[in-house]
């Protein structure tokens, strides 16, 4: 009764090496007989931004400069390695100069040294160096708070709003836009001054930056989870009785996890820009704490005189600011491939996707991605734009012959 | 003025390319825009070529190739190394001759078409020979591959939907291409870009010229994109996969319209498609290519019916036809008498609506089935009928506006939240798109055994069992469970989708369009697993589909849908094999076989269907 | 389509509305303002304890003292509102007037700068996707986004301003910058331009020549002190504007858009010769904005007539010539009092100030002067939202790359430049629009610390001294400003939206 002939009997693969010819029996071949590790999507993404090398830079920047900050002065109590505090004063030994020296003696310098005080003292002749690390904690514990609180909101707030839509949706969303249409700047200054009045530290100041700076995750996340929600996968999973809970943990917000990565990294270059402009006009931090804002603010009529004061910390902001945003840009690269720098392969303005589609699929060698590549989204197909795989083993053409090539 | 223009650059024209659009008189036989059986092209003396109202009709060449490939090779660069997606093709296209390239995704067919418009990107590495017109492609330059596109190659894409561009008037766009070749300038150009629309079937084209393309529906803009095409009269049309995103009845209206232009300007086409029905009933001359290699051409009855190469048979096997059935399992009737007994799934004036911000949208209208355990029942209709609304309705997906919708006797929407979930678990689902339908971030394992998670069945091991048990019984390796979707294949992730939906053992299961997305060999694959399986495990099913032949072959039942009302219901071989409605007819006869003289036949018969209705067969 | 748009702002309003109650209770209960006069030891202390509390009706719950504000604010619709009083008893609204205008002046010329670079920006990265240029610009966009504004500003204050007003008192030629300056133009430009190694080579060493040359001259000619054009230079730059708009627009080959261009041209000139009178004795700023509307009016007008079959491309160059030339015309002007701004003022481009206090002096020296006072700001303000406009611009441009209809667009034998301009640039520029709504909102935000670098008695002024002294009032009118333009420009971004799509234009 079954007109369609049964998978393999006629056109089998005997040994002699005859062409495979059913599609459907080469996949299962290839599959069956690739023993090449499998590569979850996290670990592609991985994968992919460690190849990104202005990224792998600003992380051991960033590393650099964390450990340096929190070591040298010691943090919470523990003390570090550099002997003097950021808050007694001292006498001032040669105008305050810096001592640190990058220049060898061959090339004409004073030589490697680090010296007394590496960036110099300030008018009262405290260690700038110490300050500027102080400066720099604080720039780092703000970035982890904004960054953790932003997330979290920003993600909730555009998860429940796209999921549950209606009235829910309506009130988040008009929520989120009453936040928006008062500056950033503004609303934060408002709250850094009453949060500058508990006399905390720079916790409080913290928490106010990340609870105002979710907004723009929150709408990210929701334009994200609104196309998701139409996605199959989901409705299979509402379909066999998911929980609304289940189905946002488990399906939508780990299919978001790139926007949300992406915008975290993004946020916290904000939040430390914010952080240094609140102190710069006095609503963040106050003296006698120190903040690498409130350093440039108070030393920016030295310039002319003793520029020293100005430059470290500037240059600190600038590090710190810039391997936070190239960090992000290689996260991007990494999980949505199609804008990615990261191949250096020339390529016109116009990729000519339909027609490199098929070349694609030829690739996956794996006829993988084939059916699929015509129209899908790239969230679940593995083919970037260009149709490349990104399957890192299979690299090897499927042989018109079936005997050759990746089987 | 502008007929001033129009003159001089017209004999510009006539300069550059030897005579090929002499402005002469206009040839009246071919006037008439009545469709007719493919004629004989006939001899022409006199000039090269003829213009009929806006084209202009092409010599023969006295039965030289108008295109021709010659060993045409192509590699792609890539981060992984260089592919190789063509290798060494050789074919003809001869005016007024339609050549199909067939094959299924990953073949190369439409890499290899993109070189005859130098539309590859730079990374690909192009040998071997294109020769249009006698003039080599490959070694063109940027500039002169400009004047060859559109006007003497033209390309008419598979997605009408995305190939236009939103913002601009359809007009501007039609303009544009005789702007750019020299053709007509101003209302000239608007003048022809009107009886262009004329021309492919677009009533009241003058004032339609200002509209978008939204406005226009699937169908109308690939008839924009073919007017497009043929707008500077070129000497080939590329069609790569035209009418593969239309439905059937629309597929019928493309061909002819394809065909009707063909002769009338004597054009070769070079027709992509995977639609062995399409290829019987357009191309003279079949080229059959696997994995970047011709493997078998010839006129398209020796091809199609007397196929030599293994795969060619195998393509050709794996067609659904209309009159084949697998084997499915027997459904219990369900009867007045049995008491206990209730249907799988019933509904009873079935109303659905969508809510778009406060505007009721009613999709569905007083629709009425019913499933028997054990039952397939083929929901059958063209895009925009509600059969997938419905399919959706049933998984409780949407709410019922009115009447009834009951599973297993339960009314899904009504029950409170608890209640459904016991319900579900008897309800298994297999979407359309096996790129969307599975979780990309779950390892297969995980997505099978996920509603056993869900509703708190078993523990680690035994779902584990299970997973396993599966995958076997969808004859896919057990190391599977461990694969992530994206390295799977769109005929393997269906099957894993099939797997899920039989994870609890489900009595009802419905399938939303499960292979329209797969190539033909793999949904014979899929269609004939699932076959299997419904006879071992015997679960009722809803089948949604948009192929006649794949519903005739597995159903019991069918139901046909259009604009949301039901046409036509009853036991397959009634409703498929002796229709009563006027619309089951005429998607039956839209439906392509791929027997050229079986399809020459049935177009036939379908002229004379539309002829009775009063209407043009494009 | 009308009823989307008012829908829209209503719900604006209303969202307007709920930040402004959010916004007075924090300001309120940010800190306590009598602080200072707790711990003032003057005589009268009570006595003014008390003024204040009575300005400030510290008496009374927030929500009345709200509710009072909202009062006044409403008043506005009768014709006599209030926007309350600081607290020393200063009406707000006449500190607002003189404070608006500067800011807005600063972050709208920043706005519709950052608007035209970063979208122009962004479109040759995504042509150049993946070139040396490509990679430039993303590093410079970084460093931009990565820099805080203030450091940034000191910066600029120190090696353009007091740098550039050394140098003006007594010009002299630094080969060694020029030079410099000159190569690093060069490779910008043969990056942009891309083509073949001798077309490359060409572009750059032309470049160099040309920057090279022409600040010779410019020393040569004294320019530097004593800058003029004359109708030559006039009628150079005017050809080529209009041969330059043919090209880029439609192509030399179109004729008529030419000769519109062509014909703009030599009415500019007569233009240039009409209004040289009017315009060097002492004009005013109404006269000039008069100007520019007919110059508007008389491109659209050349357009038009001319155009034949391409209107729409003849009106686009016509009205670009007409632009060009104009402000080629006025900037003459400018340059023929720029020895006088010298005169009164030896230091031309000061740190501090938005104008230079009690200067009396003609029109065009006042008008030179507010000028070079807005240079710096402006400069610091457009380079932090060039970022995000060309890097929006550049992805949103490779996403339409990637759409089917500009496959379609190419197999129709369309050139590049038909390409990118016709068919990509216009989809590109649809997600663009909702950002600017929100990038002109952190723009002010950019403001408030861009005129507290350089002294500006702006907006930001108005907002960070009431914030100090926890006054509602004056920060409530920074917000209604901000607010009302975060509206507006809402209003503006879909209104574009519906132009630039017909998709929604229902």
């Amino acid at each position: 009764m079954i007109p369609v002939s049964s998978s393999a009997q006629n056109t089998g693969r005997p040994a002699g090496g005859t062409a495979v010819v059913d599609l459907a029996e080469a996949e299962d071949i290839k599959l069956r007989e690739n023993a090449g590790r499998s590569y979850s999507q996290g670990a592609l993404v991985r994968k992919r931004f460690f190849r990104h090398k202005a990224a792998m830079v600003s992380l051991v920047v960033l590393t650099l400069v964390t450990l340096l900050a929190f070591t040298s002065i010691g943090f919470a109590g523990i003390p570090g390695w550099w002997d003097k505090s950021y808050t007694s004063a001292a006498t001032i030994v040669n105008g305050g100069k810096p001592t640190l020296s990058l220049v060898p003696q061959f090339l004409g310098g004073e030589g490697l040294r680090w010296g007394e005080h590496p960036f110099g003292q300030e008018s009262t002749g405290k260690d700038y160096f110490a300050l500027v690390m102080r400066g720099t904690q604080q720039s780092m514990i703000i970035a982890a708070i904004v960054g953790l609180l932003s997330t979290v909101i920003g993600a909730a707030v555009g998860a429940i709003s796209a999921y549950f839509g209606g009235w829910v949706d309506s009130v988040l969303m008009r929520l989120t836009d009453l936040i928006i249409v008062i500056p950033l700047l503004v609303l934060a200054a408002v709250l850094g001054q009453m949060a500058s009045g508990l006399e905390l530290g720079i916790i409080p100041l913290a928490v106010v930056l990340g609870l105002v700076s979710w907004t723009s995750l929150a709408r990210l996340v929701r334009g994200e989870i609104l196309s998701l929600r139409e996605k199959e996968f989901v409705a299979a999973a509402v379909a066999m009785g998911a929980k609304p809970g289940r189905i946002i943990a488990k399906h939508l917000l780990p299919n978001t996890i790139g926007v949300i990565v992406v915008n975290a990294t993004f946020a916290i270059a904000g939040a430390v820009l914010l952080e240094t402009s609140l102190s710069y006009l006095g609503f963040g931090v106050t003296p006698p704490d120190s903040s690498l804002g409130l350093l440039i603010s108070q030393y920016q009529n030295a310039f002319t005189t003793r520029p020293w004061l100005f430059w470290w910390p500037g240059m600190m902001i600038l590090a710190i600011a810039l391997s936070v945003n190239f960090l992000g840009d290689g996260l991007r690269d990494a999980f949505d491939p199609r804008q990615s720098g990261a191949h250096r392969r020339k390529r016109g303005f116009f990729s000519r996707r339909a027609s490199v589609t098929e070349a694609g699929a030829t690739t996956a060698g794996g006829l993988a991605a084939a059916p699929t590549a015509r129209g899908a989204g790239l969230n679940d197909a593995p083919v970037d734009a260009d149709g490349r795989p990104n399957q890192p083993h299979n690299t090897s053409g499927f042989g018109a012959g079936g005997g050759q090539g990746g089987l | 003025m502008n007929a001033k223009a129009f003159d001089g650059k017209d004999r510009d024209m006539v300069e550059n390319n030897a005579g090929s659009h002499a402005a002469s008189t206009p040839a009246a036989e071919q006037g008439g825009l009545v469709p007719g059986p493919v004629t004989a092209p006939h001899p022409v003396t006199g000039p090269a070529t003829s213009a009929i109202g806006v084209v202009q009709r092409h010599d023969d060449l006295g039965g030289e190739p108008i295109l021709s490939f010659r060993d045409v090779d192509v590699r792609f660069a890539t981060e992984f190394g260089s592919v190789h997606a063509v290798k060494g093709v050789t074919f003809d296209v001869k005016p007024g001759e339609v050549v199909a390239l067939v094959g299924e995704s990953g073949s190369g067919k439409s890499v290899t078409s993109s070189t005859a418009m130098g539309l590859l990107p730079p990374t690909a590495d192009i040998t071997g020979s294109v020769k249009l017109a006698g003039r080599e492609v490959l070694t063109m330059t940027p500039g002169q591959l400009r004047g060859i596109r559109g006007d003497d190659v033209a390309m008419v894409f598979q997605e009408p939907m995305t190939a236009l561009n939103p913002v601009l008037t359809v007009g501007d766009q039609l303009t544009e291409a005789l702007q750019v070749h020299g053709i007509a300038y101003g209302t000239e150009a608007d003048k022809r870009a009107v009886e262009l629309l004329t021309m492919v079937g677009i009533p009241d084209a003058a004032s339609r010229l200002k509209q978008y393309p939204h406005q226009f529906s699937g169908g109308q803009r690939q008839r924009i994109v073919i007017a497009m095409a043929i707008s500077c009269s070129p000497k080939v049309i590329i069609a790569d996969e035209p009418t593969t995103a239309l439905d059937v009845t629309v597929q019928a209206e493309i061909l002819e319209l394809l065909r009707s232009l063909k002769n009338k300007m004597n054009t070769g086409i070079l027709l992509i498609t995977h639609n062995m029905g399409v290829v019987a009933d357009m191309a003279d001359r079949v080229c059959v290519m696997l994995h970047g290699e011709m493997v078998e051409t010839g006129p398209v009855h020796q091809v199609l019916q007397h196929p030599q190469h293994p795969y060619t048979q195998k393509l050709l096997a794996a067609v659904p036809r209309l009159g084949a059935t697998y084997e499915v399992a027997e459904p219990e009737p369900v009867t007045a008498t049995q008491s206990q007994a209730v249907y799988a799934i019933e509904a009873e004036d079935l109303s659905i609506e969508y809510d778009h911000r406060g505007k009721k949208n009613r999709v569905v209208h007083d629709v009425s089935f019913s499933v028997a355990p054990g039952e397939i029942l083929g929901l059958v209709g063209e895009s925009g009928s509600g059969k997938s609304t419905i399919a959706k309705a049933v998984l409780g997906l949407l709410p019922v506006a009115a009447g009834s919708l009951r599973i297993q006797g339960e009314d899904l929407a009504t029950m409170p939240t608890k209640e459904q979930r016991r319900l579900r678990r008897k309800i298994g689902v297999v979407f359309q798109d096996p790129a969307a339908s599975l979780d990309p971030r779950f390892p297969i394992g995980d997505i099978i055994t996920e509603p056993m998670v869900v509703h708190g069945v078993g523990d680690r091991r035994s779902r584990l069992a299970r997973a396993e048990e599966l995958v076997d019984a969808v004859r896919l390796p057990r190391s599977v469970v461990n694969r992530y979707p994206h390295e799977l294949s769109g005929g393997q992730r269906q099957r894993i989708s099939i797997a899920r939906a039989l994870t609890l053992d489900p009595e009802v299961l419905i399938a939303d369009e499960p292979t329209s997305a797969l190539d033909v060999s793999v949904q014979a694959a899929v269609l004939e697993m699932f076959a299997e399986l419904q006879s071992r495990y015997s679960f009722a099913c809803l089948f949604v589909s948009h192929d006649l032949a794949v519903v005739d072959m597995l159903a019991h039942k069918v139901l046909v849908l259009k604009d949301g009302r039901q046409v036509e219901q009853g036991p397959t071989e009634n409703v498929l094999h002796d229709p009563q409605a006027e619309y089951t007819r005429r998607l039956l006869a839209a439906a392509p076989v791929p027997d050229p003289d079986l399809q020459a036949e049935r177009r036939q018969e379908r002229r004379e269907l539309l002829a009775s209705l009063g209407e043009a067969a494009y | 389509m009308l009823k989307f748009i008012l829908r829209r702002l209503g719900s604006s309003l209303l969202v307007l509305f709920g930040a402004s109650i959010l916004l007075f209770f924090l300001v309120v209960n940010s800190g306590d303002p009598l602080s200072d006069l707790r711990e003032s030891q003057a005589n009268n202390r009570d006595q003014l304890i008390a003024t204040r509390i009575a300005y400030m009706d510290l008496d009374r719950p927030w929500y009345v003292r709200y509710f009072i504000w909202l009062q006044g604010l409403g008043g506005y619709l009768l014709g006599q509102g209030t926007l309350g009083t600081n607290r020393s008893g200063q009406q707000v609204a006449d500190l607002l007037a003189n404070a608006a205008s500067s800011t807005l002046r600063l972050v709208v010329l920043a706005t519709v700068l950052a608007i035209i670079i970063g979208v122009a920006v962004g479109i040759i990265t995504a042509i150049r996707q993946y070139s040396g240029l490509d990679y430039a610009v993303t590093f410079l966009i970084f460093l931009f986004f990565s820099l805080p504004v203030f450091w940034a500003a000191v910066l600029l204050k120190e090696y353009m301003a007091i740098g550039y007003n050394n140098w003006i008192a007594e010009p002299t030629l630094n080969w060694a910058l020029i030079i410099g300056l000159a190569v690093i133009l060069g490779l910008a430009l043969q990056a942009a331009m891309a083509g073949s190694l001798a077309r490359r080579a060409f572009t750059f060493l032309a470049t160099v020549a040309v920057v090279v040359l022409g600040a010779y001259l410019m020393f040569a000619l004294d320019m530097w002190r004593n800058p003029r054009l004359g109708p030559v230079v006039q009628l150079v730059i005017g050809l080529a504007v209009a041969v330059g708009a043919t090209a880029l627009v439609t192509g030399l080959r179109n004729r008529s858009v030419l000769k519109a261009g062509l014909v703009t041209v030599a009415l500019g000139m007569v233009g240039y010769y009409a209004t040289y009178g009017i315009l060097f004795a002492n004009p005013n700023g109404w006269i000039i904005a008069g100007l520019a509307v007919i110059t508007v009016l008389v491109g659209v007008l050349v357009g038009r007539l001319l155009g034949g079959f391409s209107q729409g491309s003849a009106v686009t160059v016509s009205v670009v010539t007409a632009l060009v030339m104009g402000t080629a015309i006025i900037a003459e002007h400018m340059m023929n009092y720029w020895p006088a701004l010298l005169r009164v003022k030896s230091r031309p481009i000061s740190t501090i100030g938005s104008e230079t206090p009690n200067l009396k002096a003609d029109f065009w020296v006042l008008f030179l002067d507010k000028g070079t006072q807005l240079l710096l700001p402006t400069i610091l303000l457009t380079i932090i939202s060039v970022a995000t406009y060309s890097r929006y611009t550049r992805s949103s441009m490779l996403e339409v790359s990637r759409q089917d209809y500009i496959r379609t667009a190419r197999a129709k034998g369309l050139g590049e430049r038909q390409v990118i301009l016709k068919h990509a640039f216009r989809n590109s520029l649809i997600p663009i629009t909702t950002i600017m709504a929100f990038d002109f909102a952190g723009l002010i935000g950019g403001a408030v610390i861009t005129e507290r670098v350089f002294g500006w008695k702006g907006m930001g002024e108005l907002f960070a001294t009431g914030l100090h002294q926890v006054d509602p009032a004056p920060v409530m009118a920074f917000f209604l400003v901000t607010g009302t333009a975060a509206v507006l420009m809402n209003l503006v971004a879909d209104i574009l939206y519906a132009v630039l799509d017909p998709r929604i234009r229902v």
